[in-house]
Formats: C-alpha cells, sequence, structure tokens
C-alpha cells in the first residue's frame, strides 16, 4: 500500500469507470425491523466504541507484495482469534495488537479450509482476560441491513488505537464464486456482499456488525469475482461459521494446511525463495507471467547472475508460461542438478545456470 | 431513531408492515427521517457556496478549497495550490471563476492559503470543533473529485468518521499528516483541500489524503481530512504569507517494553534538559493531552507550528515535574519544497502506468505560460523564507504602525529612567539605553551592557528583566532601524497569559525577539528574547501602558521558567539628558 494524494489531472478520468462495476443492488433490500420503537437509543458511537476492542490488528510476514497485516476478531476470554486463513497465518510469525496498544504473539489454534477460516490464540498471561464476542451470539443478516466494518485496513491504526471502522448496507445474500490466482474460494453456502468498499488491504479478517452492534460477518479476503473480475467487497456469514468455530475451540477439528491440489507437485512460493532466493510476482490471476520480483542477496539464484525483473521463458528446454508452470518445473528437479534458465531481460533473451542447493 | 443512511430503504419497506400499531410507528419513524433529510439539505445549502475549486494557472489540473473568510482567504491543500507561481484560477458556485492569490503555504501540513479577489462579501465556512469528533458522527465532504461540475457546484459524499488522531507518515518527503481525521466518505483525486463539514454544517477538516491501492487511484473508504484544529493554529502564519514550519524537540522518545513512555535521548543544551528533563524520565503529557505512546506524541506534536510553547509533564525519581518547552523549526524551508511526483506533462503511453494511458485531446501539447493579472501581481513579491512576501508587510504593518504611531517623537538617543517598586514595596531604579540597562533596588545593583549581554549578570530574581528591557527601549526609540529583520509571524497562544497575540519577531544581532500583540492596545503585551543558544529566554508581559514622551508600562513582569510571573511597578519614567548608560 502505496499513500497517494487526491489531486486529479484530466487522465484520471479514465477511472471512473470502475464505479460502475461495484455491487450496488439496493433493488433487493428489505428490512426486517422498521419499527421505531424496537430501535436501540444508543448512536452509532456508542456502538462503535463498544465493538472496536473486539477486533485485534494482526501483523506478519508479507508474501511478494501482499500484505503484511491483518484483522482478527477476539472470540474467547482467554483470547482465541477469528480470523481467515490467508497468506498471513501461513507465513509462521504472527503478532496481534489490540484496540489499547497491547502486543501478543499469536499460534494457530485450528483451521477450516472448506470456510476459508484460522482460530488464533493469543500467548498473553494465564491471568488475562479478553472483551471478546462469543461465538454463541454470532448472528444472521440480510439484504438490505446497515453494517459496520471493522478492520485493519490499510494497517491506519498501528499502535494503541481503535481499527477503522466504514459503514455500508449488505447488498445481497448470495454463493460467491471468486479466485485468488489459483486459489478458488472455497465456501459453497451465501456469502454477504456489502455497497461499501469493506475489504482492502489488511481488512481480512475484521468484523461486520448490524448498526445495533450485532456481530454478523468475518470481513472476507481481497479477491475478484470470478466472471466480472472487480473486487469483491464480502463477509462470510457468522450463522455459517458458528457451528465450525464452536467445534475449533474445542479443539476437535484441526484442519492442516490446504491441500495443494494440482495434479503436478509444485515448490512453494516459500520454498523458492528460502531454498533458491528467488521471489516470483504474486501470483494473483489465472496465468501470472513469471516475473522475478526479488533475489534475495548472496543467494543461489544471486551468484547466478538472475535478477530483478527478469522474465523466465525457458527452464532448460520447457516453456514457461506463467508462475504456476515455473514452479511445477522447479519442484521436479533434483539437489545437485544444474538447471539452465532463459530469460527475457529488456528485450534480449539471456540465459543463467542455477545449481539446485 | 435509524441511522439516516437507510431512509430510501425505510420508506420502500413501511407499507409492507401490517399492524396498524407498527405502521403509526413507522410514519413516525418517516417523519423524523424526512425532518432530518430537510435539515441535511438546508444544511448543504447553506455551505456550498463556501466551497471552491481551485485550478492551478497552468490548466494541468486542480482540486478544491474552502473560503474562511468575507474577503476572500481560503484553505487548499499544499499539494493543490503547488509553492511557485503566484496565480490561481477559482470557480464558486455561482459558476464564476475568480483570480486568486498564493498568500501562505505549510508544506509539511500539507496546507495553503488563497486569497479569492475582486469581492468582500465573499460566503465563508465556520469552523466547528474537530477536537470533540466522535468516531462514528456524520460526515459531508465538499468538493470537485474528478472535476465533474462545469459551473463549479460541488460533489458532495457522504459518510461517517472512521478513526480519530490518526497518524499518516510522511509520504516519500515531507507531507505528514498528524492527529487527522479518518472518514469513509468518498474521497476522489480533485477532492484535495476542500472541507469536511460535521452534519450540522460545521467545518472539521481539510480532505487530502486517502489510501489508494489496487483499485486505482479512486475512494477507497480511507481518506484523512487535517484537522481544522490544526489549519487554524496555522492559518495566521499563512496569512503572513510565510512557508510555515511544524516543530520538533531537543529530545527523543520511545515507548518502552513495560508501555510507558520515555526519555531516549536529550540534547544538553536543550531548554528541556535545563527543566530537568533526562533520559528514561517518563512523559506523562504533552500540549495538555495524555502520552501513551511514542507516536501518540508525534502526533500531537505535529499539529503546531514552529516557535509555539508548550506545557509538558513527566514522572522522575522525584515525582511530576512540569514546565514549557519552546518548539525548534523542523525543517526551515528558504523555498517552497517540490512535492513527491510533482505534476509533470504527461508522456505519451507512459508503461509505468498502463491502466492511466494518456487521453488524446484533453492536454495541451504545450501548456502556454500562464499570465498573471495585474490585479494578482500586486500582491505578490518574492522573498527567501516566505510564499508571499506581499502579505507579511501587510501584517507586521498591522500591528507596527499604531505601535508607532503612539510614540510622539523618538529620542534616538540617551537613557530612561524608571522609578520603579518591586512587589514588597522595595522601590528602586531602573536605567535603559543603548548601552546597557541596570536595576538598583536598594543597595544592590545589577548590570548588563548591549554589546555583551552576560545572563549571569541579569537580575537575580528577575532573569532576562534587563535583556528584554534592552530589546524594548531599542523597538521604541530605534524602530525598523534597530533590527536586521522584522517579520510578521502568524499568531500564537501566549504563556502564561494563555491569550492568543499576533506575533512580531525580530532579530538584531544573535539575539531573536518575539513580540505579541492584540487589537486591545497599539503597544506589545508581552516579549520574548532568545539570547543566545544554551541559555533561557528572557520572558516579560506589560500591563498597563501609557503612551506620551516616554511610553512605559505600568506593570513590568518577569516570567520564571515556572510560569509564575515577579512584577515590578513603574511609578514613572523620565528622559537622561547626557553621559546615558549603565553604571
Amino acid at each position: 500500500m502505496k499513500p497517494f494524494f487526491a489531486t486529479t489531472n484530466p487522465l484520471v478520468l479514465v477511472s471512473v469507470m470502475l464505479f460502475a462495476a461495484w455491487p450496488t443492488s439496493f433493488a433487493a433490500a428489505a428490512i426486517r425491523n422498521t419499527q421505531a420503537d424496537e430501535v436501540p437509543q444508543q448512536t452509532l458511537t456508542d456502538v462503535i466504541e463498544s465493538q472496536e476492542p473486539m477486533v485485534v490488528k494482526l501483523f506478519g510476514a508479507g508474501v511478494g507484495n501482499l500484505d503484511s497485516y491483518g484483522s482478527g476478531i477476539l472470540i474467547s476470554e482467554q483470547g482465541h482469534v477469528l480470523t481467515v486463513w490467508n497468506h498471513l497465518i501461513n507465513t509462521g510469525y504472527l503478532t496481534a495488537v489490540t484496540n489499547e496498544g497491547r502486543r501478543y504473539e499469536v499460534k494457530v489454534a485450528g483451521t477450516s479450509a472448506a470456510h476459508d477460516i484460522a482460530v488464533l490464540k493469543l500467548q498473553s498471561r494465564d491471568d488475562e482476560v479478553f472483551q471478546f464476542i462469543s461465538p454463541e451470539t454470532f448472528s444472521d443478516a440480510d439484504a438490505g441491513d446497515s453494517v459496520l466494518a471493522f478492520s485493519n485496513m490499510f494497517h491506519v491504526a498501528t499502535g494503541n488505537e481503535p481499527v477503522s471502522v466504514v459503514h455500508g448496507v449488505i447488498s445481497v445474500r448470495t454463493p460467491l464464486e471468486a479466485t485468488q490466482g489459483r486459489w478458488v474460494f472455497p465456501v459453497r453456502t451465501e456469502v454477504l456482499l456489502i455497497d461499501a468498499i469493506t475489504n482492502n488491504s489488511g481488512a481480512a479478517g475484521g468484523l461486520l456488525t448490524t448498526e445495533d452492534g450485532t456481530p454478523v460477518g468475518l470481513i472476507g479476503r481481497e479477491i475478484r469475482h470470478k466472471i466480472s473480475n472487480t473486487w469483491v467487497n464480502y463477509a462470510v456469514p457468522l450463522s455459517t461459521l458458528k457451528p465450525v468455530v464452536l467445534n475449533l475451540l474445542a479443539g476437535k477439528k484441526v484442519e492442516s494446511a490446504p491441500a495443494e491440489t494440482d495434479e503436478q507437485a509444485m515448490i512453494s512460493d516459500q520454498l523458492l525463495t528460502s531454498r533458491f532466493g528467488i521471489t516470483m510476482l504474486p501470483n494473483v490471476v489465472e496465468r501470472t507471467p513469471a516475473y522475478v520480483d526479488a533475489i534475495v542477496p548472496g543467494s543461489t539464484a544471486s551468484s547466478s547472475g538472475l535478477r530483478r525483473g527478469d522474465l523466465i521463458v525457458l527452464v532448460d528446454d520447457t516453456i514457461i508460461t506463467c508462475i504456476t508452470d515455473f514452479q511445477k518445473q522447479m519442484a521436479a528437479r533434483r539437489s545437485g542438478s544444474r538447471i539452465v534458465l532463459t530469460v527475457n531481460r529488456n528485450q534480449q533473451l539471456e540465459t543463467v545456470t542455477i545449481k539446485v542447493p | 431513531m435509524k441511522h439516516p443512511w437507510l431512509t430510501s430503504l425505510l420508506f420502500l419497506t413501511s407499507t409492507l408492515v401490517s399492524s396498524e400499531n407498527a405502521v403509526v410507528q413507522a410514519q413516525l419513524a418517516d417523519d423524523a427521517i424526512r425532518q432530518k433529510e430537510a435539515a441535511r439539505v438546508e444544511m448543504l445549502r447553506r455551505i456550498t457556496p463556501s466551497v471552491v475549486c481551485v485550478m492551478s494557472a497552468d490548466a494541468q489540473g486542480g482540486g478544491s478549497g474552502v473560503l474562511i473568510s468575507a474577503d476572500g482567504y481560503a484553505i487548499s491543500n499544499y499539494h493543490v495550490t503547488g509553492g511557485t507561481g503566484p496565480g490561481l484560477k477559482c470557480g464558486l458556485s455561482d459558476g464564476k471563476i475568480y483570480d486568486a492569490v498564493l498568500v501562505g503555504i505549510d508544506p509539511t501540513g500539507d496546507v495553503a492559503l488563497i486569497k479569492l479577489l475582486g469581492r468582500d462579501d465573499f460566503s465563508y465556512a465556520s469552523p466547528g470543533d474537530s477536537e470533540t469528533v466522535q468516531v462514528g458522527q456524520e460526515v459531508v465532504a465538499l468538493g470537485n473529485p474528478f472535476l465533474l461540475a462545469a459551473d463549479f457546484t460541488p460533489t458532495v459524499t457522504y459518510g461517517i468518521v472512521s478513526g480519530t488522531h490518526r497518524y499518516q507518515y510522511p509520504s516519500g518527503t515531507f507531507l505528514e499528516y498528524t492527529d487527522c481525521i479518518q472518514i469513509d466518505a468518498s474521497i476522489n483525486p480533485g477532492n484535495s483541500g476542500g472541507p469536511l463539514f460535521d452534519i450540522e454544517g460545521r467545518w472539521i477538516g481539510i480532505n487530502g489524503r486517502a489510501s489508494f491501492e489496487k483499485r486505482g487511484r479512486v475512494n477507497t473508504g480511507a481518506a484523512y481530512a487535517i484537522s481544522v484544529r490544526q489549519v487554524l493554529l496555522f492559518v495566521d502564519h499563512l496569512r503572513s504569507g510565510l512557508i510555515a514550519d511544524h516543530g520538533r524537540t531537543e529530545f527523543t522518545l520511545e515507548t518502552s517494553s513495560d508501555g510507558r513512555v520515555v526519555v531516549q535521548q536529550i540534547s544538553e543544551v536543550s531548554e528541556a534538559r535545563r527543566r530537568g528533563l533526562s533520559p528514561q524520565d517518563e512523559v506523562l503529557t504533552f500540549a495538555g493531552r495524555a502520552i501513551s505512546s511514542a507516536n501518540d506524541f508525534q502526533n500531537i506534536l505535529g499539529i503546531f507550528p514552529e516557535g509555539t510553547r508548550l506545557p509538558i509533564t513527566w514522572r522522575n525519581r522525584d515525582g511530576v515535574q512540569t514546565a514549557t518547552i519552546r518548539l525548534k523549526p523542523l525543517h526551515a524551508f528558504a523555498k517552497a519544497p517540490e512535492l513527491p511526483g510533482q505534476r509533470k506533462p504527461p508522456k505519451q503511453g507512459d508503461p509505468r502506468n498502463p491502466e492511466e494511458p494518456p487521453a488524446p485531446g484533453l492536454l495541451p501539447e504545450q501548456a502556454p505560460e500562464p499570465e498573471v493579472p495585474e490585479a494578482v501581481k500586486a500582491l505578490f513579491e518574492v522573498r527567501d523564507g516566505f510564499a508571499n512576501y506581499a502579505f507579511n508587510r501587510m501584517e507586521k504593518e498591522r500591528s507596527l504602525k499604531p505601535l508607532f504611531a503612539h510614540i510622539q517623537s523618538p529620542s534616538g538617543e540617551g537613557a530612561w529612567i524608571l522609578e520603579v517598586a518591586t512587589e514588597k514595596g522595595d522601590s528602586g531604579e531602573l536605567v535603559i539605553s543603548q548601552e546597557g540597562a541596570a536595576l538598583t533596588i536598594g543597595e544592590k545593583t545589577w548590570a548588563i551592557e548591549a554589546s555583551n549581554q552576560k545572563p549571569e549578570d541579569d537580575v537575580s530574581m528577575m532573569p532576562g528583566l534587563l535583556a528584554a528591557s534592552l530589546q524594548w527601549h531599542r523597538l521604541l526609540n530605534r524602530r525598523e532601524e534597530g533590527f536586521d529583520d522584522i517579520v510578521a509571524f502568524g499568531s500564537t497562544i501566549h504563556l502564561p497569559t494563555q491569550k492568543r497575540f499576533r506575533q512580531i519577531v525580530t532579530r538584531e544581532g544573535i539575539r531573536t525577539a518575539r513580540w505579541y500583540f492584540d487589537d486591545s492596545s497599539p503597544f506589545p503585551a508581552a516579549l520574548d528574547v532568545e539570547i543566545s543558544e544554551g541559555v533561557d529566554e528572557a520572558r516579560i508581559v506589560f500591563d498597563g501602558w501609557t503612551s506620551g514622551d516616554i511610553p512605559h508600562p505600568g506593570r513590568i513582569g518577569t516570567v520564571l521558567p515556572t510560569e509564575e510571573v515577579v512584577w515590578l511597578k513603574v511609578l514613572k519614567a523620565s528622559k537622561k539628558q547626557e553621559g546615558a548608560g549603565a553604571q
């Protein structure tokens, strides 16, 4: 994330068209409760102040250009946190910072790939207690409900300050077909689409409540819709997640890391970096070209002469059309063997030789 | 009551309710919402004329602004106006274009003051209190996103406050947003410099920055407004045509592992050090705000102009200590600094911006050099350290002209003899001349030479009295000629009086003096003199001036580092004819 400034020049006008693709299906709106006397008397400020302490800020390691920060919801007095099971959780090093600035190391307590969630545990002292949202209170919401989205978006609130909150309306409940690179959004049941930009960098794992503070959703990842290719602002209903979370809290079910489902073995992003010293561009579209994003100084790749910005076109004699191709090829090489990489560097084809460590 | 963003939804669904009672209830809710909507419409009608569409003279881009006075002063962002070139074009909701002149800039705070010309009855915004803004509060942002309105009618976007007291790191260079208001109202290119209002129509901020990322440079629901509190702390500096600077302290802080905010390093020659602040001391409050992290401190520090004197409290072994310290200059820009990514003519098909192809026909091939109107030229003067020196001249005159008009015949020569009495009733004599100053109380005499001012020779129970006396003798006697430089320096809250005064800063050799003026008297209300580096300022307050042959205050107070004031009554003033000087 880079902050920019909002000056304009006429060129920016082209960006306006992006708005047309945002989900704003007000037509489907319906409201469950229109009786004035049932609406709580507390102000929006009161609701927000009561909910802000429930959201923690997560800081870990980024992968490529993916964020190194995220959000989570406190769901037990002992400091269990519900969040999205994204790259941040898999990087192995994670810190959580509470509303008032307390900082904790975090361990993964349980995960569910099918629901795209992870339950974390803050490594707190035994006598420490946290404000939390009990999974028993996880509720349902529907199209037309006004909602508040609490998250660590853009890591604006880094220290002892509350997370950001934005307002919106649930546009529709619908199953979601979305992808992030080769990863496919696994939840088959309905999700909540929101008419505000809730799914910013670092917002995944944040809390969606109704305007009276009822917890209704877990803010999801930054992903694009499979058909329209537009960024989706969605939350998984907490009512859907309730039995899963209760199970995970009870320690009944712990899933291992999501299986790499491709028929052929692939070397992981992390291994490519740690073993060879090569970091590729984030693999975010169907066939991301195999551009080198970074080279670890002093690594095998570094001594071979591979450079940032190189586009890998051949591994020995095999044509590489995307990062996935490259990861499959690199996984198939034995330690000690030599690989000749042909790269496109400044419109020139060059070759470099790498010895597999 | 339902929150207003439900307005349309409630209306749509109210007919679905079957019970008669519920219908009545819904009707009541509808009425309340309609009333609220009508109030909002009325509020927007009232504030819209104060919103400015700011266009650079070269027609390369633009942003927004807000009028803050009937005579045309308007606030915008520095990154909208830039710091060079005097002339701007401004569109108002009346559909007319006005010439405007750049007055003052605050590059670090990303604020600029411009003055629209041609009218003295502009509609302007009334500031609210950004300190009381709460998360969840409704806000409206007005401005000209994408320069949509050809008739300059501003676009209104609605949202809530997403966060308060936010800190946004300097973006690459010097633009730092401290203590700002985060909102989820749509902020897009062109909104920059435009006002943020609360739902009652009070101006609470300047929208200037947003978090942009993968979606391109359009709204993401995370935008930041500079608080109106910060803008108002700087506005008189800007009115003085300055390149206003922010402040720094001469110590650094860190948050310790147990969560305390402690002093990391401190300059040995700093004022804070002289007050006793030491490494590992725990800082408790600064500028009246509790400090619970090193970031908190940075956040509050960032809203004040350089030179502001602020209270600080800390805890050491002996308990809680208090003092006041003056902020040092942060950047001291001599010239308007270049903005990050300053607008340059776009290259055709820049490969780095594949999503923003140049739009042919929208830009002239070569922007012609803009012609500066005569009215603007007349109000613009270049000088290092100033955005527009012409305005400094005007502000200087505002304070000094009435003063000099009250001095009948400056002698230029001769010593003043003031008969004085201490608070205890001891009488004595204060003699001030160009050569030196001396105070005699009973048997005891203190004296300093003008050419070699030794602070240790100054009056022990009224430190700085003689050094300060030399300065006001010099100003009243020799006027502008007595100083190497005189500038108007905006306004500040003066301690210990807690009143806001206009500041005039004079320099004479190594001595810098700050003079505090307001409209209640042509004479200065107070005077602070920096005698030299590493020495406490001489701080004097004046009370009850008498004009006449020798204009003099009825009482002279010396401000101690504890902010206590030791008074000296002036009973009578006369002029020594010859052989004047200190003993």
